[in-house]
Protein backbone atom coordinates (compact mmCIF):
# COMPACT_ATOMS: atom_id res chain seq x y z
CA UNK A 1 0.00 0.00 0.00
CA UNK A 2 1.20 3.79 -1.03
CA UNK A 3 0.79 7.08 -0.20
CA UNK A 4 -0.20 7.56 -4.01
CA UNK A 5 -3.14 4.84 -4.30
CA UNK A 6 -4.55 6.32 -0.99
CA UNK A 7 -4.72 9.75 -2.33
CA UNK A 8 -6.64 8.06 -5.41
CA UNK A 9 -9.13 6.27 -3.05
CA UNK A 10 -9.74 9.99 -1.34
CA UNK A 11 -10.61 11.32 -4.96
CA UNK A 12 -12.44 8.59 -6.04
CA UNK A 13 -14.50 9.59 -2.59
CA UNK A 14 -15.47 12.45 -3.40
CA UNK A 15 -16.82 11.28 -6.92
CA UNK A 16 -18.90 8.43 -4.91
CA UNK A 17 -20.01 11.25 -2.61
CA UNK A 18 -21.23 13.20 -5.01
CA UNK A 19 -23.39 10.96 -6.29
CA UNK A 20 -24.77 9.76 -3.13
CA UNK A 21 -25.29 13.89 -2.37
CA UNK A 22 -27.69 14.08 -5.74
CA UNK A 23 -29.40 11.32 -5.03
CA UNK A 24 -30.25 12.41 -1.79
CA UNK A 25 -30.88 16.18 -2.45
CA UNK A 26 -34.58 16.14 -3.63
CA UNK A 27 -35.12 14.05 -0.74
CA UNK A 28 -33.88 16.09 1.68
CA UNK A 29 -35.54 18.89 0.49
CA UNK A 30 -38.71 17.10 0.59
CA UNK A 31 -38.13 15.61 4.01
CA UNK A 32 -36.73 18.47 5.38
CA UNK A 33 -39.42 21.04 4.46
CA UNK A 34 -42.83 19.04 4.87
CA UNK A 35 -41.72 15.92 6.66
CA UNK A 36 -43.35 13.92 3.85
CA UNK A 37 -41.03 10.38 3.45
CA UNK A 38 -41.46 10.34 -0.56
CA UNK A 39 -41.39 6.81 -1.13
CA UNK A 40 -41.91 7.73 -5.07
CA UNK A 41 -38.23 9.48 -4.57
CA UNK A 42 -36.39 6.61 -6.73
CA UNK A 43 -39.07 6.21 -9.27
CA UNK A 44 -38.56 10.22 -9.64
CA UNK A 45 -34.82 9.32 -10.25
CA UNK A 46 -36.22 6.82 -12.84
CA UNK A 47 -38.50 9.23 -14.55
CA UNK A 48 -35.18 11.92 -14.56
CA UNK A 49 -33.40 9.19 -16.79
CA UNK A 50 -36.11 8.40 -19.22
CA UNK A 51 -37.44 11.94 -19.78
CA UNK A 52 -33.53 12.17 -20.91
CA UNK A 53 -34.43 9.22 -23.05
CA UNK A 54 -37.17 10.65 -24.93
CA UNK A 55 -35.34 14.66 -25.33
CA UNK A 56 -32.55 12.58 -27.10
CA UNK A 57 -33.92 9.93 -28.23
CA UNK A 58 -37.17 11.28 -30.27
CA UNK A 59 -36.15 15.27 -30.19
CA UNK A 60 -32.39 14.89 -30.52
CA UNK A 61 -32.06 17.64 -27.65
CA UNK A 62 -28.38 17.68 -26.47
CA UNK A 63 -27.42 15.90 -23.83
CA UNK A 64 -26.54 19.35 -21.28
CA UNK A 65 -29.98 20.48 -22.52
CA UNK A 66 -31.44 17.40 -21.25
CA UNK A 67 -30.34 18.03 -17.79
CA UNK A 68 -32.59 21.47 -17.25
CA UNK A 69 -35.42 19.77 -19.08
CA UNK A 70 -35.54 16.99 -17.05
CA UNK A 71 -35.60 18.59 -14.08
CA UNK A 72 -38.87 20.65 -15.04
CA UNK A 73 -40.76 17.34 -16.33
CA UNK A 74 -40.45 15.57 -12.97
CA UNK A 75 -40.67 18.23 -11.60
CA UNK A 76 -44.05 19.35 -13.01
CA UNK A 77 -44.98 15.73 -12.12
CA UNK A 78 -44.04 16.12 -8.60
CA UNK A 79 -46.51 19.22 -8.56
CA UNK A 80 -49.15 17.06 -10.04
CA UNK A 81 -48.98 14.58 -7.56
CA UNK A 82 -48.89 17.24 -4.70
CA UNK A 83 -51.49 19.24 -5.49
CA UNK A 84 -53.26 15.72 -6.18
CA UNK A 85 -52.51 13.51 -3.69
CA UNK A 86 -50.27 14.52 -1.09
CA UNK A 87 -51.49 18.14 -0.09
CA UNK A 88 -55.00 15.71 1.41
CA UNK A 89 -52.04 13.64 3.90
CA UNK A 90 -49.29 16.64 5.38
CA UNK A 91 -51.19 15.25 9.14
CA UNK A 92 -50.68 11.34 8.46
CA UNK A 93 -47.27 10.94 7.65
CA UNK A 94 -48.34 6.87 7.35
CA UNK A 95 -50.54 7.45 4.68
CA UNK A 96 -48.01 9.65 2.88
CA UNK A 97 -45.39 6.97 3.30
CA UNK A 98 -48.10 4.59 1.82
CA UNK A 99 -49.68 6.78 -0.99
CA UNK A 100 -46.10 7.53 -1.93
CA UNK A 101 -45.01 4.11 -2.17
CA UNK A 102 -48.39 3.33 -4.05
CA UNK A 103 -47.32 6.08 -6.94
CA UNK A 104 -43.98 4.66 -6.91
CA UNK A 105 -45.19 0.94 -8.12
CA UNK A 106 -47.93 2.67 -10.55
CA UNK A 107 -44.65 5.17 -12.49
CA UNK A 108 -42.69 2.49 -12.00
CA UNK A 109 -44.95 -0.30 -13.88
CA UNK A 110 -46.29 2.74 -16.20
CA UNK A 111 -42.97 3.06 -17.41
CA UNK A 112 -42.42 -0.65 -18.26
CA UNK A 113 -45.66 -0.66 -19.60
CA UNK A 114 -44.56 2.36 -21.75
CA UNK A 115 -40.94 1.60 -23.02
CA UNK A 116 -40.77 -1.90 -21.86
CA UNK A 117 -37.88 -3.61 -19.43
CA UNK A 118 -35.00 -3.77 -22.35
CA UNK A 119 -32.34 -1.29 -20.85
CA UNK A 120 -32.14 2.09 -23.01
CA UNK A 121 -28.78 4.32 -23.11
CA UNK A 122 -27.96 8.04 -22.87
CA UNK A 123 -25.66 9.39 -25.26
CA UNK A 124 -23.18 12.05 -24.03
CA UNK A 125 -21.01 14.40 -26.14
CA UNK A 126 -17.58 12.98 -26.85
CA UNK A 127 -15.54 14.77 -23.86
CA UNK A 128 -17.63 13.13 -21.44
CA UNK A 129 -16.39 9.94 -22.54
CA UNK A 130 -12.62 10.03 -21.93
CA UNK A 131 -10.82 9.71 -18.67
CA UNK A 132 -8.77 12.60 -17.33
CA UNK A 133 -6.24 12.69 -14.24
CA UNK A 134 -6.52 14.23 -11.35
CA UNK A 135 -3.38 14.32 -9.11
CA UNK A 136 -2.46 10.37 -9.82
CA UNK A 137 -5.35 9.12 -10.35
CA UNK A 138 -7.58 8.54 -13.44
CA UNK A 139 -11.25 9.34 -13.42
CA UNK A 140 -13.87 9.39 -15.61
CA UNK A 141 -14.72 13.15 -17.02
CA UNK A 142 -18.27 12.33 -16.95
CA UNK A 143 -17.67 11.80 -13.05
CA UNK A 144 -16.38 15.27 -12.96
CA UNK A 145 -19.86 16.39 -14.42
CA UNK A 146 -21.76 15.13 -11.83
CA UNK A 147 -19.35 16.59 -9.21
CA UNK A 148 -19.55 19.99 -10.79
CA UNK A 149 -23.49 19.61 -11.04
CA UNK A 150 -23.86 18.58 -7.61
CA UNK A 151 -21.51 21.54 -6.21
CA UNK A 152 -23.54 23.92 -8.26
CA UNK A 153 -27.28 22.24 -6.98
CA UNK A 154 -26.12 22.66 -3.76
CA UNK A 155 -24.50 26.24 -3.59
CA UNK A 156 -27.88 27.20 -5.85
CA UNK A 157 -29.75 25.74 -3.09
CA UNK A 158 -28.26 27.49 -0.49
CA UNK A 159 -28.92 30.56 -1.72
CA UNK A 160 -32.51 30.09 -2.71
CA UNK A 161 -33.10 29.12 1.27
CA UNK A 162 -30.76 31.43 3.06
CA UNK A 163 -30.91 34.52 0.08
CA UNK A 164 -34.33 34.99 -0.88
CA UNK A 165 -37.44 35.77 0.70
CA UNK A 166 -38.79 32.21 -0.49
CA UNK A 167 -36.08 30.44 1.45
CA UNK A 168 -37.04 32.75 4.82
CA UNK A 169 -40.82 31.49 3.97
CA UNK A 170 -39.53 27.97 3.96
CA UNK A 171 -37.08 27.68 6.80
CA UNK A 172 -40.61 29.79 8.64
CA UNK A 173 -42.56 27.03 7.86
CA UNK A 174 -40.40 24.70 9.07
CA UNK A 175 -39.66 25.84 12.14
CA UNK A 176 -43.46 26.96 13.14
CA UNK A 177 -46.05 26.59 10.31
CA UNK A 178 -48.46 28.60 12.89
CA UNK A 179 -46.81 31.69 13.47
CA UNK A 180 -45.47 31.44 9.34
CA UNK A 181 -49.29 31.53 8.78
CA UNK A 182 -49.84 34.21 11.36
CA UNK A 183 -47.63 36.35 9.52
CA UNK A 184 -49.54 35.85 6.17
CA UNK A 185 -47.52 32.90 4.73
CA UNK A 186 -49.42 29.69 2.85
CA UNK A 187 -47.58 27.02 4.24
CA UNK A 188 -49.72 24.82 1.80
CA UNK A 189 -48.37 26.76 -1.25
CA UNK A 190 -44.54 26.43 0.60
CA UNK A 191 -45.22 22.83 0.53
CA UNK A 192 -46.32 22.42 -3.08
CA UNK A 193 -43.12 24.62 -4.32
CA UNK A 194 -41.14 22.80 -2.33
CA UNK A 195 -42.37 19.17 -3.37
CA UNK A 196 -41.66 20.09 -7.09
CA UNK A 197 -38.07 21.34 -5.83
CA UNK A 198 -37.39 18.14 -5.02
CA UNK A 199 -39.18 16.00 -7.70
CA UNK A 200 -37.20 18.07 -9.98
CA UNK A 201 -33.54 17.93 -8.25
CA UNK A 202 -34.72 14.13 -8.61
CA UNK A 203 -35.35 14.35 -12.13
CA UNK A 204 -31.47 15.92 -12.40
CA UNK A 205 -29.84 12.97 -10.59
CA UNK A 206 -32.05 10.69 -13.01
CA UNK A 207 -30.34 12.42 -16.12
CA UNK A 208 -27.04 11.96 -14.77
CA UNK A 209 -27.73 8.48 -13.49
CA UNK A 210 -28.76 7.73 -16.87
CA UNK A 211 -24.86 8.12 -18.32
CA UNK A 212 -23.65 6.18 -15.17
CA UNK A 213 -25.85 2.91 -15.98
CA UNK A 214 -28.36 2.12 -17.81
CA UNK A 215 -31.80 3.40 -17.99
CA UNK A 216 -34.23 0.70 -16.61
CA UNK A 217 -37.67 1.00 -14.90
CA UNK A 218 -36.53 -0.40 -11.96
CA UNK A 219 -33.15 1.66 -11.73
CA UNK A 220 -35.02 3.82 -9.20
CA UNK A 221 -34.32 1.36 -6.42
CA UNK A 222 -30.86 0.81 -6.38
CA UNK A 223 -30.32 4.42 -5.41
CA UNK A 224 -33.48 5.07 -3.18
CA UNK A 225 -31.38 3.28 -0.39
CA UNK A 226 -28.21 5.51 -0.09
CA UNK A 227 -30.52 8.51 -0.23
CA UNK A 228 -32.70 7.75 2.32
CA UNK A 229 -29.65 6.79 3.97
CA UNK A 230 -27.86 9.99 3.76
CA UNK A 231 -30.77 12.19 4.63
CA UNK A 232 -31.60 10.00 8.29
CA UNK A 233 -27.45 10.16 8.81
CA UNK A 234 -27.83 14.22 8.26
CA UNK A 235 -30.94 14.46 10.02
CA UNK A 236 -32.93 16.13 6.97
CA UNK A 237 -31.50 19.45 6.56
CA UNK A 238 -29.06 20.46 3.73
CA UNK A 239 -25.89 20.74 5.71
CA UNK A 240 -26.21 17.09 6.82
CA UNK A 241 -26.90 15.81 3.67
CA UNK A 242 -24.00 17.11 2.58
CA UNK A 243 -21.60 15.59 5.47
CA UNK A 244 -23.36 12.62 5.46
CA UNK A 245 -22.68 11.99 1.36
CA UNK A 246 -18.99 13.37 1.74
CA UNK A 247 -18.05 11.29 5.27
CA UNK A 248 -19.82 7.91 3.89
CA UNK A 249 -18.69 8.31 0.61
CA UNK A 250 -15.26 8.49 1.10
CA UNK A 251 -15.86 5.96 3.93
CA UNK A 252 -16.73 3.60 1.20
CA UNK A 253 -13.99 4.61 -0.88
CA UNK A 254 -11.14 3.62 1.69
CA UNK A 255 -12.51 0.57 2.76
CA UNK A 256 -12.89 -0.64 -0.99
CA UNK A 257 -9.31 0.21 -1.09
CA UNK A 258 -8.39 -2.00 1.25
CA UNK A 259 -11.06 -4.80 0.70
CA UNK A 260 -13.72 -5.10 -2.23
CA UNK A 261 -16.97 -2.43 -2.61
CA UNK A 262 -19.33 -5.18 -1.08
CA UNK A 263 -17.73 -5.55 1.54
CA UNK A 264 -17.02 -2.04 2.33
CA UNK A 265 -20.68 -1.31 1.60
CA UNK A 266 -21.60 -4.13 4.45
CA UNK A 267 -19.10 -2.40 7.19
CA UNK A 268 -20.49 1.33 6.12
CA UNK A 269 -24.38 0.05 6.87
CA UNK A 270 -23.45 -1.26 9.89
CA UNK A 271 -21.66 2.05 10.87
CA UNK A 272 -24.74 3.76 10.04
CA UNK A 273 -26.78 1.48 12.15
CA UNK A 274 -24.91 2.04 14.97
CA UNK A 275 -24.33 5.38 14.25
CA UNK A 276 -27.99 6.15 14.18
CA UNK A 277 -28.33 3.54 17.60
CA UNK A 278 -26.68 6.48 19.65
CA UNK A 279 -28.02 9.66 17.35
CA UNK A 280 -31.18 8.68 15.91
CA UNK A 281 -31.94 12.32 15.19
CA UNK A 282 -28.64 12.54 12.85
CA UNK A 283 -25.92 14.87 12.24
CA UNK A 284 -27.70 17.89 12.34
CA UNK A 285 -31.32 17.40 14.21
CA UNK A 286 -33.57 20.24 12.85
CA UNK A 287 -34.74 22.68 15.31
CA UNK A 288 -38.70 23.65 15.71
CA UNK A 289 -41.80 21.91 15.80
CA UNK A 290 -42.93 21.38 12.25
CA UNK A 291 -46.56 20.61 12.51
CA UNK B 1 -65.45 56.50 14.95
CA UNK B 2 -66.42 53.16 12.91
CA UNK B 3 -66.44 49.57 13.88
CA UNK B 4 -62.76 48.08 13.50
CA UNK B 5 -63.46 44.71 14.89
CA UNK B 6 -67.16 42.83 15.28
CA UNK B 7 -67.37 39.21 16.94
CA UNK B 8 -70.96 38.00 16.21
CA UNK B 9 -72.42 35.02 18.40
CA UNK B 10 -68.59 33.30 17.72
CA UNK B 11 -68.06 29.92 18.86
CA UNK B 12 -64.52 28.65 18.63
CA UNK B 13 -63.56 24.47 19.20
CA UNK B 14 -60.71 22.62 20.13
CA UNK B 15 -61.57 19.41 18.97
CA UNK B 16 -65.09 18.50 20.00
CA UNK B 17 -64.98 21.19 22.92
CA UNK B 18 -66.35 24.75 22.66
CA UNK B 19 -63.80 27.16 24.54
CA UNK B 20 -65.75 30.51 23.40
CA UNK B 21 -69.23 30.39 23.77
CA UNK B 22 -71.45 32.82 21.76
CA UNK B 23 -69.18 35.20 21.85
CA UNK B 24 -70.33 39.06 20.77
CA UNK B 25 -68.23 42.12 21.06
CA UNK B 26 -67.15 44.92 18.90
CA UNK B 27 -64.39 47.49 18.82
CA UNK B 28 -63.91 51.09 17.02
CA UNK B 29 -61.12 51.74 15.25
CA UNK B 30 -57.96 53.59 17.10
CA UNK B 31 -59.35 52.12 20.59
CA UNK B 32 -57.52 49.99 22.93
CA UNK B 33 -59.41 47.09 23.95
CA UNK B 34 -58.45 45.31 27.25
CA UNK B 35 -59.50 41.57 27.69
CA UNK B 36 -60.07 40.34 31.24
CA UNK B 37 -60.12 37.21 32.98
CA UNK B 38 -58.72 34.53 35.08
CA UNK B 39 -56.77 31.96 33.71
CA UNK B 40 -57.93 29.28 31.46
CA UNK B 41 -60.74 31.21 30.68
CA UNK B 42 -60.04 31.73 26.99
CA UNK B 43 -58.18 35.16 26.70
CA UNK B 44 -55.84 33.40 24.19
CA UNK B 45 -58.07 31.00 22.27
CA UNK B 46 -59.79 35.00 21.63
CA UNK B 47 -56.67 35.92 20.32
CA UNK B 48 -56.19 32.50 18.31
CA UNK B 49 -59.71 32.77 17.11
CA UNK B 50 -59.29 36.05 15.49
CA UNK B 51 -56.30 34.65 13.69
CA UNK B 52 -57.78 31.69 12.77
CA UNK B 53 -55.52 29.14 14.94
CA UNK B 54 -57.85 26.97 16.54
CA UNK B 55 -59.80 24.17 15.01
CA UNK B 56 -63.02 25.36 13.92
CA UNK B 57 -65.10 28.70 14.53
CA UNK B 58 -68.86 29.27 14.02
CA UNK B 59 -70.23 32.59 13.71
CA UNK B 60 -69.19 36.08 11.80
CA UNK B 61 -65.89 37.79 12.70
CA UNK B 62 -65.88 41.17 11.16
CA UNK B 63 -62.71 43.18 10.01
CA UNK B 64 -63.94 46.87 8.64
CA UNK B 65 -67.20 44.83 7.78
CA UNK B 66 -65.56 42.11 5.92
CA UNK B 67 -66.24 38.56 6.73
CA UNK B 68 -63.06 37.10 7.34
CA UNK B 69 -64.05 33.71 9.67
CA UNK B 70 -63.86 31.74 6.18
CA UNK B 71 -60.52 32.61 5.65
CA UNK B 72 -57.12 30.96 6.47
CA UNK B 73 -54.62 32.07 9.54
CA UNK B 74 -52.50 33.37 6.11
CA UNK B 75 -55.12 35.59 4.51
CA UNK B 76 -56.56 36.94 7.88
CA UNK B 77 -53.37 38.32 8.72
CA UNK B 78 -53.49 40.77 5.45
CA UNK B 79 -55.97 42.63 7.19
CA UNK B 80 -53.82 44.56 9.09
CA UNK B 81 -53.47 41.87 12.27
CA UNK B 82 -50.28 42.06 14.12
CA UNK B 83 -50.30 38.98 16.38
CA UNK B 84 -48.25 39.01 19.50
CA UNK B 85 -48.78 35.61 20.95
CA UNK B 86 -48.40 34.63 24.42
CA UNK B 87 -45.47 32.90 25.05
CA UNK B 88 -43.92 35.01 21.80
CA UNK B 89 -43.28 32.70 19.52
CA UNK B 90 -39.95 34.01 18.38
CA UNK B 91 -38.54 31.45 15.81
CA UNK B 92 -35.60 30.73 17.38
CA UNK B 93 -33.24 29.77 14.65
CA UNK B 94 -33.97 32.67 12.70
CA UNK B 95 -31.76 36.18 13.53
CA UNK B 96 -33.21 39.20 14.63
CA UNK B 97 -33.66 40.37 11.19
CA UNK B 98 -35.18 36.90 9.75
CA UNK B 99 -37.82 37.58 12.38
CA UNK B 100 -39.01 41.02 11.75
CA UNK B 101 -38.99 40.27 8.66
CA UNK B 102 -41.28 37.45 8.60
CA UNK B 103 -43.69 39.95 9.51
CA UNK B 104 -43.12 41.94 6.08
CA UNK B 105 -44.82 38.71 4.19
CA UNK B 106 -48.27 39.79 5.86
CA UNK B 107 -48.22 43.62 4.96
CA UNK B 108 -50.61 44.58 2.41
CA UNK B 109 -48.23 46.80 0.43
CA UNK B 110 -45.74 44.35 -0.17
CA UNK B 111 -43.10 46.28 1.19
CA UNK B 112 -39.73 43.43 1.88
CA UNK B 113 -37.56 45.80 4.17
CA UNK B 114 -38.04 46.54 8.10
CA UNK B 115 -39.88 49.63 8.18
CA UNK B 116 -37.89 52.15 10.44
CA UNK B 117 -40.46 52.27 12.86
CA UNK B 118 -39.37 48.20 14.59
CA UNK B 119 -36.01 49.77 15.16
CA UNK B 120 -36.60 53.16 16.08
CA UNK B 121 -38.72 52.18 19.29
CA UNK B 122 -36.30 49.25 20.27
CA UNK B 123 -32.76 50.50 20.22
CA UNK B 124 -30.99 47.12 21.30
CA UNK B 125 -32.75 45.20 18.25
CA UNK B 126 -31.46 47.52 16.14
CA UNK B 127 -27.84 46.79 17.12
CA UNK B 128 -28.22 43.45 17.52
CA UNK B 129 -30.19 42.10 13.98
CA UNK B 130 -27.60 39.37 13.21
CA UNK B 131 -27.76 37.56 16.78
CA UNK B 132 -30.19 34.48 17.02
CA UNK B 133 -32.98 34.83 18.15
CA UNK B 134 -32.75 32.14 20.20
CA UNK B 135 -30.19 33.39 22.10
CA UNK B 136 -32.29 36.22 23.34
CA UNK B 137 -33.88 37.28 26.84
CA UNK B 138 -37.52 37.24 27.73
CA UNK B 139 -37.92 40.67 27.39
CA UNK B 140 -36.00 40.99 24.35
CA UNK B 141 -38.13 38.58 22.61
CA UNK B 142 -40.98 40.51 23.92
CA UNK B 143 -39.44 43.81 21.77
CA UNK B 144 -38.66 41.31 18.91
CA UNK B 145 -42.64 39.84 18.81
CA UNK B 146 -43.82 43.10 18.98
CA UNK B 147 -41.29 44.70 16.34
CA UNK B 148 -42.38 41.40 14.03
CA UNK B 149 -45.98 42.70 14.61
CA UNK B 150 -45.33 46.33 13.78
CA UNK B 151 -43.35 45.18 10.74
CA UNK B 152 -46.71 44.20 9.43
CA UNK B 153 -47.99 47.72 9.25
CA UNK B 154 -50.99 46.39 11.12
CA UNK B 155 -54.58 48.37 11.92
CA UNK B 156 -54.72 46.00 15.23
CA UNK B 157 -52.22 44.77 17.20
CA UNK B 158 -53.53 41.58 18.89
CA UNK B 159 -51.30 41.20 22.18
CA UNK B 160 -51.30 38.77 24.35
CA UNK B 161 -49.76 39.27 28.34
CA UNK B 162 -46.93 41.14 26.33
CA UNK B 163 -45.94 42.18 30.16
CA UNK B 164 -46.07 38.84 31.33
CA UNK B 165 -42.42 37.44 32.43
CA UNK B 166 -40.98 40.78 32.74
CA UNK B 167 -39.91 42.49 35.26
CA UNK B 168 -41.65 45.49 36.70
CA UNK B 169 -39.56 48.72 35.93
CA UNK B 170 -39.81 46.98 32.34
CA UNK B 171 -43.89 46.41 32.11
CA UNK B 172 -43.76 50.46 32.45
CA UNK B 173 -41.43 50.65 29.59
CA UNK B 174 -43.82 48.73 27.54
CA UNK B 175 -46.68 50.28 28.42
CA UNK B 176 -45.16 53.62 27.23
CA UNK B 177 -44.52 51.71 23.90
CA UNK B 178 -47.92 50.38 23.69
CA UNK B 179 -49.53 54.14 24.25
CA UNK B 180 -47.70 55.95 21.86
CA UNK B 181 -48.33 52.80 19.23
CA UNK B 182 -51.94 53.25 20.09
CA UNK B 183 -52.26 57.20 20.74
CA UNK B 184 -49.21 58.18 18.75
CA UNK B 185 -49.83 55.94 15.32
CA UNK B 186 -53.24 55.24 15.85
CA UNK B 187 -52.95 51.23 15.89
CA UNK B 188 -55.92 50.06 17.40
CA UNK B 189 -54.89 47.44 20.52
CA UNK B 190 -56.70 44.33 21.83
CA UNK B 191 -54.33 43.64 24.64
CA UNK B 192 -55.09 40.35 27.42
CA UNK B 193 -53.05 41.95 30.84
CA UNK B 194 -52.59 40.75 34.07
CA UNK B 195 -52.01 43.55 35.67
CA UNK B 196 -55.18 45.97 36.53
CA UNK B 197 -53.13 48.97 36.30
CA UNK B 198 -51.56 48.87 33.05
CA UNK B 199 -55.17 47.42 31.59
CA UNK B 200 -56.59 51.23 33.39
CA UNK B 201 -53.71 53.33 32.07
CA UNK B 202 -53.94 52.00 28.57
CA UNK B 203 -57.46 50.42 27.63
CA UNK B 204 -60.47 53.05 26.35
CA UNK B 205 -62.95 49.42 26.78
CA UNK B 206 -62.47 46.60 28.67
CA UNK B 207 -64.17 42.80 27.81
CA UNK B 208 -64.25 40.85 31.00
CA UNK B 209 -64.35 37.07 30.24
CA UNK B 210 -65.19 34.33 32.61
CA UNK B 211 -65.18 30.09 31.10
CA UNK B 212 -65.45 31.10 27.92
CA UNK B 213 -68.31 33.76 27.16
CA UNK B 214 -67.94 37.55 27.75
CA UNK B 215 -69.66 38.57 31.78
CA UNK B 216 -69.20 42.41 31.11
CA UNK B 217 -68.22 44.50 28.82
CA UNK B 218 -67.84 48.81 28.09
CA UNK B 219 -65.89 51.77 28.52
CA UNK B 220 -62.93 51.26 31.01
CA UNK B 221 -64.49 53.67 33.36
CA UNK B 222 -67.45 51.10 33.81
CA UNK B 223 -64.52 48.24 35.14
CA UNK B 224 -65.74 49.10 38.43
CA UNK B 225 -63.54 47.07 42.10
CA UNK B 226 -66.45 44.88 42.63
CA UNK B 227 -66.41 44.01 38.68
CA UNK B 228 -62.75 42.59 38.74
CA UNK B 229 -62.85 41.42 42.10
CA UNK B 230 -65.70 39.49 41.17
CA UNK B 231 -64.31 38.08 38.18
CA UNK B 232 -60.55 37.73 38.76
CA UNK B 233 -59.82 37.08 42.33
CA UNK B 234 -58.87 32.85 42.58
N1 LIG C 1 -54.71 23.60 21.92
C1 LIG C 1 -55.69 23.37 22.81
N2 LIG C 1 -56.40 22.21 22.75
C2 LIG C 1 -57.39 21.96 23.63
N3 LIG C 1 -57.76 22.80 24.61
C3 LIG C 1 -57.09 23.96 24.72
C4 LIG C 1 -56.03 24.30 23.83
N4 LIG C 1 -55.54 25.52 24.18
C5 LIG C 1 -56.29 25.90 25.24
N5 LIG C 1 -57.21 24.98 25.57
C6 LIG C 1 -58.21 25.10 26.67
O1 LIG C 1 -58.95 26.26 26.43
C7 LIG C 1 -59.23 26.92 27.65
C8 LIG C 1 -58.86 28.38 27.49
O2 LIG C 1 -57.45 28.48 27.30
P1 LIG C 1 -56.73 29.85 26.99
O3 LIG C 1 -55.31 29.53 26.68
O4 LIG C 1 -57.51 30.56 25.95
O5 LIG C 1 -56.86 30.59 28.39
P2 LIG C 1 -56.27 32.00 28.82
O6 LIG C 1 -57.44 32.80 29.26
O7 LIG C 1 -55.43 32.57 27.76
O8 LIG C 1 -55.40 31.61 30.09
P3 LIG C 1 -54.05 32.26 30.63
O9 LIG C 1 -54.43 33.45 31.42
O10 LIG C 1 -53.48 31.20 31.49
O11 LIG C 1 -53.19 32.58 29.46
C9 LIG C 1 -58.46 26.21 28.72
O12 LIG C 1 -59.39 25.45 29.48
C10 LIG C 1 -57.52 25.30 27.99
O13 LIG C 1 -57.39 24.09 28.69
MG1 LIG D 1 -53.53 33.05 27.63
Amino acid sequence: MDLGSLLNALILGVSIASIWLIAALGLTIIYGTAGVINMAHGEFIMLGAYSSYMLQFYLGLPYLLCLPASFVIVALVGLALERGLIRYLYNRPLDTLLATYGVSLVLMQGVRLIFGSDPKYLAVPEMFQSNVMLGSASISAFRIVVLGITAFLVFALWLLFYKTRFGVQVRAVMQNKEMAASFGINSGRIYMMTFALGAGLAGVAGALFGVLAIVLPTMGASYVVQAFLMVVVGGGSLAGSVVASGVTGEMQSVFAFFTNDTFARFIIFVLIVVFLRFRPQGLFAQAGARR
Amino acid sequence: MSTLLNFENVTSYYGATRILKDFSFEMEQGQCLCVLGRNGVGKTTLMRTIMGLTDRSTGAIRINGAEISAKPPHVRATYGLGYVPQGRGILSDFTVRENILLGTFARADKASEIPDICLRIFPYLKENLDKRAGLLSGGQKQQLAIARALAVGPQILLLDEPTEGIQPNIVNEIGEILKMLNKELGISLILTEQHIKVARKLGDAFLMVDNGRVVARGPIAEMTDELVNRHMTI
